[in-house]
């Protein structure tokens, strides 16, 4: 173990009565401020400039198919007769799904002081947002007319003279999905302003100067603006807590509301909460790792760090796996035989493939981290992450696929084939997130580092206390 | 030196280089009665509001309001455009359906809230603030970053620099600065200000152009940005197809096709055929007869062009005396001869056969008269001009009214059948009126009843009048023409 984490380095241990460092090695407030700084000061790596090329180029190409769809019309996918939802509506749920670690980890783990989240919070809010912006395009380009999408909102139409539906989930998800989108957005914001300050007061050049200058608000660090500031980071965290759970809650409405067999559970709301923060932290990890390494932000995103997040992908990974347990009992208790037909065909029908990759990547590889090694290794825990991100696409698609392939009505039946502009956007949505993240990781302060200078002041005070 | 003089004083800063000797200096800062002090710090220290005697903020209040506000909108609006302004039914549910509204309820509130937290506290906290004559020291640049400092401001009723400066001095304060105006300027820049209205004017064009167009009319054809399905590409009937095995866009009924109101009639009206006689005589025929007239039309039938070819042309040289001639046609019209039927057959006569047979029947339609007129011209050798109805071969005693029915229904030579045009009693109104046709021409005066007789001369008399004041007009025009 001790091979893959360098000496000083290793804070997973623990210890009763002692309470394990998190910010590692003789580190200053000064410290904290230069090695987030430099990231965004310095000049950019080669590898984060083939990256971005890379990332920049798939966006491009997701832009083309898009165009390209509303030009020629949804027909271009492999969306039909009955499964009008298809990939967009997989990759819309999966995406929302990552987006929800973000807002966790910021929300909940503030409200339960858990201190740890200081120095990935950021990143993860910031993926947050990244991830619902890949969400967005999704529904909004399945509409079918695009530009018609704003008649989604309630705005006193002069062609339509209607109103939208308020008892259909379908509206509910929109107004979810967009209240998310913007708190989670004011959320990450609000957190930025100080750190910004810091960047705009460390600034030599005046554009920069002037840029930071802006964004920061005139932001003095003066004790009355933290205090109500740190008032209004608790409210907004205390709203956005439930409003993670919500979101998700309502994502699942789109398919539990309807009276498919294989969506039409009570059991979905939590299942889907538990399988979003799954994967959401999976993508944090796949995300943050490789970032911190190449970043060299080892001591304030430590092996603890990742050794907390691996035990609550391990949790949720299990709560999702007795989820899918759960529904096949229902199906065999409920006596439904549409029910029961829906999840035999998911495990043995002509989808059975995409079943077992989803049980594998999801129920079993997360199961590697009882052991301490396995969370404890960065590169494994990336590669299994990895797993996590494509069992939890797999588990999308098995519900919005197969269940609408066979429903009720056998003459209705179809397979499902995924046409090129299918798998483009897909892979595209990949490179609009991680041109955003790479970005991010350019230009804004990729850790908290008023929070972190905050943890760190504590650390202090009760090293101090010890030693008295 | 006097420039400086000049400058208003806002106050003296010190530095601090940690936090408990920051806070041991607000304490005594606090305790000395200084009013408008404020500590300035790179992350939020907890214990220096009380050291400094801050009071809580009211900003939790603004959050609650705004989040009611967020609830009553959103459930005001939901009720209101659901219940009253539009009311849907979905799936039995009652209009006011309140669980229903709960979801966008709470994310209402959830979203209103946030914005009270988030304007809320810039707008306490008096921020966006671009200029503060505190950034005027460098020094100050370490406040985001490691550096802890306490400011008393000027108009503190206590303040008095030498004794504020002796304070800072006492609790370890360093690098104490007397805070002047900031004499940089704090307008926004004007190329930005410039930039910024140029983007907002050409961002307003297209909402002008936009609204103008709402408002006004226009004859020109709507303009299409994106098509709407405005334009499907649909097939006419003539055009071929790809989609069908037949190659044709045109669908023909499904087979058995009846249309309204055309049900119920017996077989002897439908054909025109007493078919209890041709069944007895010839049952293959009479069975493949029931087949064309209530089955569908079309290649894989022996068509209605068969039987119609067999049917011996009024014209064409007498065939051998074949299944046609045994036929036992109705001879009756089935719907009598009433002004009603007459007037009936009139009005289907002009729509349907007067293109071509001419209003009279004398055969000398529109259709005809322009066939001839084209004749030189174009090739048309195959053209045979429509029949005469004033034909003895077509008189009631040689072409049986069922005949005659039948003709109508199914075509002869270059005339399509025209069944599925013209309904059955409708046909037979024109069976009828035909006769009528026929009869005038070779009806005498006699045959009009004897208190009508003289309406007929008197018409007769107007008709001969109006024709000869028209031939001489015409010879007139003729000479006119001739002479110039």
């Amino acid at each position: 173990m001790s091979l893959a984490i360098p000496n000083g380095l290793d804070n997973s241990s623990e210890k009763p009565g002692e309470r394990a460092p998190l910010v590692l090695g003789d580190t200053t407030y000064h410290d904290i401020t230069e090695s987030v700084c430099k990231v965004a000061e310095r000049k950019p790596s080669t590898s984060w400039v083939i990256g971005f090329l890379i990332s920049f180029a798939l966006l491009q190409w997701l832009t083309v198919c898009i165009l390209y769809l509303i030009y020629t019309g949804v027909g271009v996918w492999g969306n039909r007769s009955p499964i009008f939802w298809g990939w967009p509506i997989v990759n819309f749920v999966f995406w929302v799904g990552i987006g929800h670690a973000g807002t966790l980890i910021s929300a909940i783990l503030f409200l339960f002081r858990q201190e740890w989240r200081t120095s990935i919070n950021r990143a993860a809010e910031a993926m947050t947002i990244f991830a619902v912006a890949c969400a967005g395009t999704f529904p909004g380009i399945h509409v079918g007319r695009a530009w018609l999408a704003f008649w989604l909102a309630p705005y006193p139409s002069l062609n339509l003279w209607m109103w939208p539906q308020f008892r259909s989930p379908l509206l509910w998800d929109v107004f979810a999905v967009s209240t998310y989108g913007t708190v989670s957005l004011l959320f990450w914001y609000m957190g930025m302003v100080p750190d910004l300050a810091t960047f705009r007061d460390r600034s030599t050049n005046k554009f920069r100067r002037f840029a930071y200058g802006v964004l920061s608000l005139g932001w003095s660090g003066s004790s009355r603006h933290w205090m109500r500031y740190e008032k209004a980071y608790a409210l907004l965290a205390a709203f956005a807590a439930p409003l993670v759970l919500s979101v998700h809650t309502i994502v699942s409405f789109d398919f539990a509301v309807s009276q498919v067999p294989g969506w039409h559970t009570t059991i979905f709301p939590p299942y889907f909460v538990a399988g979003a923060i799954f994967s959401g932290f999976a993508m944090v990890l796949t995300l943050m790792i490789p970032a911190r390494k190449m970043l060299g932000l080892e001591q304030l995103i430590t092996i603890r760090h990742l050794d907390n997040m691996c035990k609550i992908i391990l949790a949720t990974g299990s709560i999702v796996g007795l989820a899918y347990g759960t529904e096949f009992f229902i199906a065999w208790y409920g006596q439904v035989q549409e029910e029961q037909f829906a999840f035999l065909n998911r495990a043995f029908g002509p989808y059975w493939w995409a079943y077992w990759t989803m049980v594998t990547c999801n129920v079993i590889s997360p199961q590697l981290f009882w052991f301490k090694k396995f969370r404890t290794t960065p590169w494994i825990i990336v590669i299994i992450s990895i797993f996590v991100n494509i069992g939890m696409w797999f588990e999308r698609f098995v519900i919005v696929v197969t269940s609408l392939s066979r429903d009720y009505l056998p003459s209705a039946w179809a397979y499902f084939t995924p046409t090129w502009v299918d798998w483009s956007m897909l892979i595209g949505s990949f490179g609009l997130f991680f041109t955003l993240f790479l970005l991010f990781c350019r230009l804004m302060p990729v850790i908290n580092m008023a929070e972190t200078k905050a943890t760190l002041a504590k650390q202090h005070h009760m090293s101090h206390a010890d030693k008295h | 030196m006097s420039e400086n003089n000049e400058k208003k004083i806002h106050g003296i800063s010190a530095e601090y280089e940690s936090v408990d000797s920051l806070l041991n200096a607000c304490r005594r800062v606090r305790d000395a009665g200084y009013k408008k002090t404020d500590a300035y710090t790179p992350f939020p220290v907890h214990g220096i509001d009380k050291a400094l005697g801050i009071q809580p903020t009211i900003l939790p209040w603004i959050v609650l309001g705004c989040g009611l506000t967020g609830t009553v909108i959103a459930l005001v609006m939901q009720i209101w455009m659901n219940t009253y302004d539009y009311p849907y039914i979905i799936s039995g549910k009652p209009y006011l359906s309140l669980p229903a509204f709960m979801p966008i309820a709470f994310e209402l509130t959830v979203l209103f809230a946030s914005f009270g937290a988030f304007f809320g506290m810039w707008a306490l906290n008096g921020l966006p603030r671009f200029s503060n004559p505190l950034f005027t020291d460098p020094r100050f640049d370490r406040v985001t970053d490691d550096r802890f400092f306490l400011y008393v401001d000027a108009s503190d009723d206590l303040y008095d620099s030498a004794a504020v400066t002796e304070l800072f001095k006492q609790t370890g304060g360093e690098h104490i600065n007397t805070v002047l105006e900031d004499d940089s300027p704090d307008k926004i820049p004007k190329p930005i200000f410039m930039m910024w209205g140029l983007v907002i004017a050409t961002s307003v064009v297209p909402l002008l152009i936009i609204l103008k167009m709402r408002v006004t009319n226009s004859d020109l054809p709507r303009f299409h940005i994106f098509f709407d399905m405005d334009f499907s590409p649909s097939k006419d009937a003539q055009q071929g197809s790809t989609l069908f095995a037949d190659g044709r866009a045109m669908r023909t009924d499904v087979p058995g096709t009846i249309a309204r109101g055309e049900s119920g009639y017996d077989l002897d009206f439908m054909t025109g055929v007493q078919m209890d006689k041709l069944s007895a005589v010839d049952k293959p025929g009479a069975e493949r007869l029931v087949r064309l007239t209530l089955g569908p039309i079309g290649p894989q039938d022996e068509g209605p062009a068969d039987s119609a070819e067999e049917e011996v042309g009024e014209d064409d040289a007498p065939k051998a005396p074949g299944v046609m001639e045994t036929i036992p046609w109705l001879t009756a019209n089935p719907l009598g001869n009433s002004r009603e039927v007459l007037e009936r057959g009139q009005k289907y006569f002009g729509i349907y056969c007067s293109v071509c047979h001419g209003l009279n029947g004398g055969g000398n339609g529109l259709v005809n008269r322009r066939a001839i007129k084209i004749l030189p011209t174009q090739k048309t050798q195959n053209w045979i001009p429509p029949s005469s109805l004033h034909q003895e071969s077509l008189y009631a005693e040689n072409y049986a009214e069922g005949k005659l029915f039948s003709t109508i229904s199914n075509g002869i030579r270059k005339m399509p059948g025209y069944a599925g045009q013209i309904k059955t009693k409708d046909r037979w109104a024109i069976v009828a009126y035909v006769r009528a046709l026929q009869q005038s021409r070779n009806a005498t005066l006699d045959s009009v009843p004897s208190d009508r007789q003289e309406e007929i001369i008197e018409r007769q008399n107007q008709v001969q009048q109006e024709l000869q004041e028209q031939a001489e007009a015409e010879k007139a025009a003729a000479e006119e023409a001739a002479e110039n």
